[in-house]
């Protein structure tokens, strides 16, 4: 008998506390919207400004007094690691509340997500990964981008570096499906432009002593170092070459367009150069409002370089959500017909691929541990040089 | 007639406590308010607390004991009853699958560790090698499906074996460096090997046996839609009774007695007359086998596998959960899993703070309950059998 | 091969093998006394590299500049907290299991590993992201052909010449050493000849913990950066150092250090394939001397006692 009265009073109580606990109140129908990037590990600061720039996108939607809904934003984290972006993606495709994603800064996780969002019909906006297969290697209907890829970026880089008469590069890149795509199309790039790649070093993402690579490279004296890869490693890459004296110009991709890099490598980042699809933020049609917009929010961290990218991915999925309703499929019929779209960024027009067409690459080089445009340098002015120049 | 009342006594507390189970694992799925979790999780505590101290426990425990068989299949039941209710919720339903896996795993270490106490820190690994198996098989060959999850646990076996050499000749701390090296060494090799997807990670092909495409829900008529997992549900129930059923089968018999001979007084196993090395390779084969095929349905589960799977860290997990649940008994297994799986999803509170709980509970267990939370009864061969 | 690369690749094994010796050195000192693993070693490391980065930190911005003071004062600080922290551990989480398995020890010890890094990585601030350690050595650099000698990378070097030397006279010369010795030996007789064997357990456990903090730092200005999880490998690597070497055996530690430096090395340089692969090889390469000599390159001399 006891053991009856103990169940009894425990299943009593679980009872009263579930009842006790749930009592909802809300005026507007309350709509889920997700945001997945990388908030924690090397490229945080990327995720978190991205974080922020879709949380802005959220208020000023709840702030505006004629919207049909209240948005709540489910943020989550990829770590930038492939496996754990598929179990974020899992997460909110399996999450039915959840209308829409914007997602993704690293191109190895969004790469290996997208048969996820498919699976669960999830439709979501790319905001930052740049690797060109995650919209035309496949025909899902599902998958969005409104930043560019990495072959123009590429193609622009390649250009400007011969352009600027360097004639050998080392290329390291990292592993996964981003670092090898910018060795494919830099390397195919460099070559068509004239130049010359003496030697090719693939490494792991957390790899940390790179002096064995270093080295090598070293004996073989390049011009330029071509790093393709995200902020860590790039950090300790540029942190080595110093401490082997290793005196070649180092050229850096999308990947390490961030404060942490500058951060991380202190004055070695002097004239470092880097190039990124989109103009830079204040030069953006709606750069000047988003930045205002931003700072009154009092965010702790910036919005990094592709804030303005994630702000816009999430404007254009809630502004969807109002025509539509908070209904996967019809968002989805209704964001692969987008063309024209006016935004912060420019004009978003989806090809059939979801892809947004984004033709301008910005050049950047480090001035006075700041992210400089190459044009306004003065680097492009002749008062500082550029390493072996 | 005499004989059956007191059996519905011993069977009594068995089935109360089942039930609250069901029904209290079913609302933990259930809520989402982070309060209300914690709530839950409070009344749980409260009430295994209370449940030891009024000795509602041991006569729980001693009905699953006596009755086991007709035990382990009403808890498949009242799994079944829970996939019905939650039919349609993909996340809950990857969940419990999640949990019904990681249960085959620990149950295979629970042969190394609990039986025959050979340590494994490798166990990700060996998991890893069941998931890549699946990978590449399910891409490249026509091989039907569940005969792959039964490579992938030869697999294991099979990169375990590699491993026995140096495992049998060393001992204690040095068996143990053993498998932490292999355990990074295979991590890093998956890392930097292009064929097998490098960092990037594989795409593993959904399960498909006789032409049933598990990875799609199954509509019955126009309204009701069942969630794809309960597919890789059933299939890992199917798996899990006949591991299970494995282990209890063996530590029952008498070389299960040879196994734990061997892990209490190695010398004096010896002198006996007991092959260390045959009944080492045994356990260390049999375990890595269950871990693999584990790994080859996960795969072909979660669709999508990478290196980071398989950390250190993720090994040091699964031998938390076996040392939690208590070391050889395989239900304390099934408690620490549902513990350690279910609790960090659903309380997002602790989710950034899950690895520093974990291992701060593990350590304070270590102090002060080293026998884990269900210690492993003494062998009992005959039901109602008290030992006096 | 040209000399002056040959040189160079000689000094990144030696930076490499001079921190895992450190490392091994008190993997293999805890094992002497008390016959266990402390598998959080590596993280106490990591812990060790964090105060010292807190302090230089501290030292700015109290406005402290002068460069030689602020590496004596962050190397002390590091050294003295982890050698406190090296000696609680042993106080209160491995001697109460010392009448336990050794497995539970090991877990228990693993455990506090996490615990120790996931503190760094959440209350330190920014604590998962890398951070910059600041260079607090001369830069200077002289170039030999292909050969760079940068000045601070010598003098740390140097200094971890030096501390090894010091451990080893130490551990000889020394009373303390004397007692350390004894007590790893035979615990009872040693008890008998009136050690304090508690005492010497915890002296033990700071020195080996003051020389994790010591690896740790030069660590951080040796590659400029630390982050949270890089005690991890390092504690792994300093423990199969220990084990290869032959566990209780300082000079074994110290030739393990150096021989897993070493396979690194030749594995990026020699290796047909990428050298991505110098891990796994010189892991596949431990796991073979386990096979081939099961306790050790200098092998414990004891008979099992039943």
């Amino acid at each position: 008998m006891k053991t009856m009265r103990m169940c009894y009073s425990v299943v009593l109580s679980m009872l009263v506390a579930f009842v006790l606990a749930s009592t909802p109140v809300s005026a507007k129908e309350k709509v889920k919207v997700g945001f997945i990037g990388p908030l924690t590990g090397g490229t945080s600061s990327n995720g978190i400004g991205g974080r922020n720039s879709a949380d802005l996108a959220v208020r000023l939607h709840n702030a505006n007094p004629n919207g049909k809904y209240e948005y709540e934003l489910v943020v989550l984290d990829d770590e930038c690691k492939p496996d754990k972006g598929v179990q974020a993606a899992t997460k909110l495709g399996a999450d039915k509340g959840v209308i829409a994603a914007a997602t993704h800064y690293c191109s190895a996780v969004a790469i290996a997500t997208v048969d996820t969002y498919h699976k669960f019909g999830l439709p979501v906006i790319v905001w930052g990964a740049v690797l060109p297969d995650i919209t035309y290697g496949n025909n899902y209907k599902e998958i969005h981008r409104v930043n560019g890829t990495m072959i123009n970026q590429n193609e622009t880089a390649a250009k400007f570096m011969t352009g600027l008469g360097y004639k050998t590069w080392a290329v390291i890149h990292d592993t996964t499906d981003y670092g090898k795509g910018h060795n494919k199309y830099f390397s195919e790039y460099v070559t068509k432009n004239g130049g010359k790649i003496l030697g090719t070093f693939g490494v792991t993402a957390d790899q940390q002593d790179f002096t064995a690579e270093l080295t090598k490279i070293k004996s073989l004296d390049p011009d330029v170092v071509y790093f393709g890869g995200l902020t860590p490693i790039g950090v300790r890459i540029r942190a080595q070459m110093d401490k082997l004296g290793l005196k070649s110009q180092f050229e850096g991709t999308s990947g390490i367009v961030s404060e942490a890099f500058i951060q991380g490598t202190g004055p070695l980042a002097e004239g470092v150069v880097a190039f990124r699809e989109g103009a830079y933020p204040e030069k953006l049609p709606g750069g000047k409002y988003f930045l205002e917009q931003y700072a009154k929010q009092n965010y702790a961290d910036g919005p990094e370089a592709y804030g303005a990218f994630s702000f816009a991915a999430m404007t254009l999925i809630l502004d969807t959500i109002e025509k539509t309703g908070p209904d996967r499929k019809k968002v989805r019929k209704a964001l692969d017909k987008v063309k024209g779209q006016d935004s912060i960024i420019g004009e978003i027009t989806f090809d059939d691929h979801g892809q947004n067409t984004v033709a301008l690459i910005s050049k950047y080089v480090v001035q006075d541990g700041k992210w400089t445009l190459w044009e306004e340098s003065e680097y492009a002015a002749g008062t500082r040089k550029l390493m072996r120049r | 007639m005499k004989r059956t009342l007191p059996e519905f006594g011993v069977l009594l507390p068995g089935i109360a406590g089942l039930i609250v189970l069901t029904v209290y694992l079913a609302l933990l799925l259930q809520v989402e308010s982070q309060t209300e979790i914690a709530a839950l999780l409070v009344i749980a505590v409260v009430a295994a607390l209370a449940a030891t101290r009024f000795g509602v426990m041991p006569r729980i425990g001693r009905s699953f004991r006596e009755f086991e068989g007709p035990f382990s299949l009403a808890i498949a039941c009242a799994v079944l009853v829970m996939v019905a209710y939650f039919h349609e919720d993909h996340f809950i339903l990857l969940l419990i699958a999640t949990v019904i896996i990681y249960i085959i795993v620990t149950l295979g270490l629970n042969i190394q560790f609990g039986f025959v106490g050979m340590l494994n820190f490798a166990g990700a690994a060996f998991f890893g090698v069941g998931c890549y198996t699946a990978a590449v098989l399910t891409k490249n060959t026509p091989l039907p499906h569940l005969l792959i999850l039964v490579i992938g646990g030869l697999m294991a076996a099979f990169i375990g074996s590699l491993l026995i050499l140096p495992v049998l000749r060393t001992r204690g701390h040095y068996s143990a460096v053993i498998t932490i090296a292999f355990g990074l060494l295979f991590k890093i090799f998956l890392e930097v090997n292009d064929v097998l997807g490098g960092p990037q990670g594989l795409h593993v092909d959904g399960m498909n046996v006789l032409g049933w495409e598990f990875n799609k829900n199954i509509e019955i008529g126009d309204d009701l839609e069942i969630s794809f997992y309960v597919n890789y549900i059933i299939v890992g129930l199917l798996v899990l009774g006949l591991s299970f059923t494995l282990v209890r089968r063996l530590e029952r018999s008498w070389i299960g007695l040879n196994l734990d001979a061997i892990r209490l007084d190695e010398t004096a196993a010896a002198c006996f007359g007991l092959n260390l090395i045959r009944w080492k390779v045994t356990a260390f084969t049999v375990g890595n086998f269950l871990i693999g095929m584990a790994g080859a349905l996960y795969a072909m589960m979660v669709g999508f596998i990478a290196p980071t799977n398989f950390t250190f860290g993720d090994s040091l997990i699964m031998v938390s959960i076996v040392l939690l649940g208590g070391i050889g008994n395989p239900w304390g297994l099934v408690v620490a899993t549902i513990i350690l799986v279910i609790v960090p999803e659903k309380l997002q509170a602790i989710q950034e703070y899950r690895f520093l709980l974990f291992a701060t509970m593990v350590m304070l267990m270590l102090l002060f309950r080293p026998e884990g939370l269900l210690p492993r009864p003494l062998r009992t061969y005959f039901p109602a059998w008290k030992p006096r | 091969m040209d000399i002056g690369l040959l040189g160079q690749y000689i000094m990144n094994g030696l930076m490499l093998g001079m921190m895992y010796a450190l490392v091994a050195v008190g993997f293999t000192l805890f094992f002497g006394v008390l016959d266990v693993i402390n598998f959080s070693h590596g993280d106490v490391l990591t812990v060790g590299a964090f105060t010292g980065l807190a302090t230089s930190l501290g030292l700015t911005a109290l406005g402290i500049s002068s460069a030689p003071l602020v590496v004596v004062i962050v190397f002390l600080s590091a050294i003295v907290c982890m050698s406190a922290l090296g000696a609680f551990i042993a106080r209160y989480l491995v001697l109460p299991l010392k009448s336990a398995p050794a497995l539970n020890t090991l877990l228990l010890t693993l455990m506090l590993g996490i615990v120790l890094h996931e503190a760094v990585r959440l209350f330190y601030p920014q604590g998962a992201n890398p951070q910059r350690f600041p260079s607090l050595l001369s830069t200077e650099a002289y170039s030999f052909g292909h050969f760079t000698l940068r000045v601070d990378s010598a003098l740390l070097l140097l200094a971890g010449l030096a501390v090894i030397i010091g451990v080893h006279l130490l551990i000889n010369k020394t009373k303390l050493g004397l007692a350390i010795r004894a007590v790893a030996q035979d615990e009872e007789t040693a008890k008998l000849m009136g050690i304090n064997f508690t005492l010497i357990v915890l002296v033990t456990f700071a020195i080996g913990s003051g020389l994790a903090a010591f690896a740790g730092i030069m660590h951080g200005l040796y590659y400029s950066e630390i982050n949270f999880g890089m005690g991890l490998l390092l504690g792994v690597i300093g423990f199969s150092a220990a084990i290869v070497g032959g566990l209780g055996n300082i000079y074994g530690a110290i030739i393990g250090g150096f021989l897993f430096a070493a396979l690194q090395t030749i594995g990026a340089l020699a290796l047909p394939f990428a050298s991505a692969y110098k891990d796994v090889f010189a892991f596949g390469v431990v796991i073979l001397i386990m096979a081939w000599r099961p306790t050790g390159l200098i092998s414990e001399k004891v008979s099992e006692r039943v």
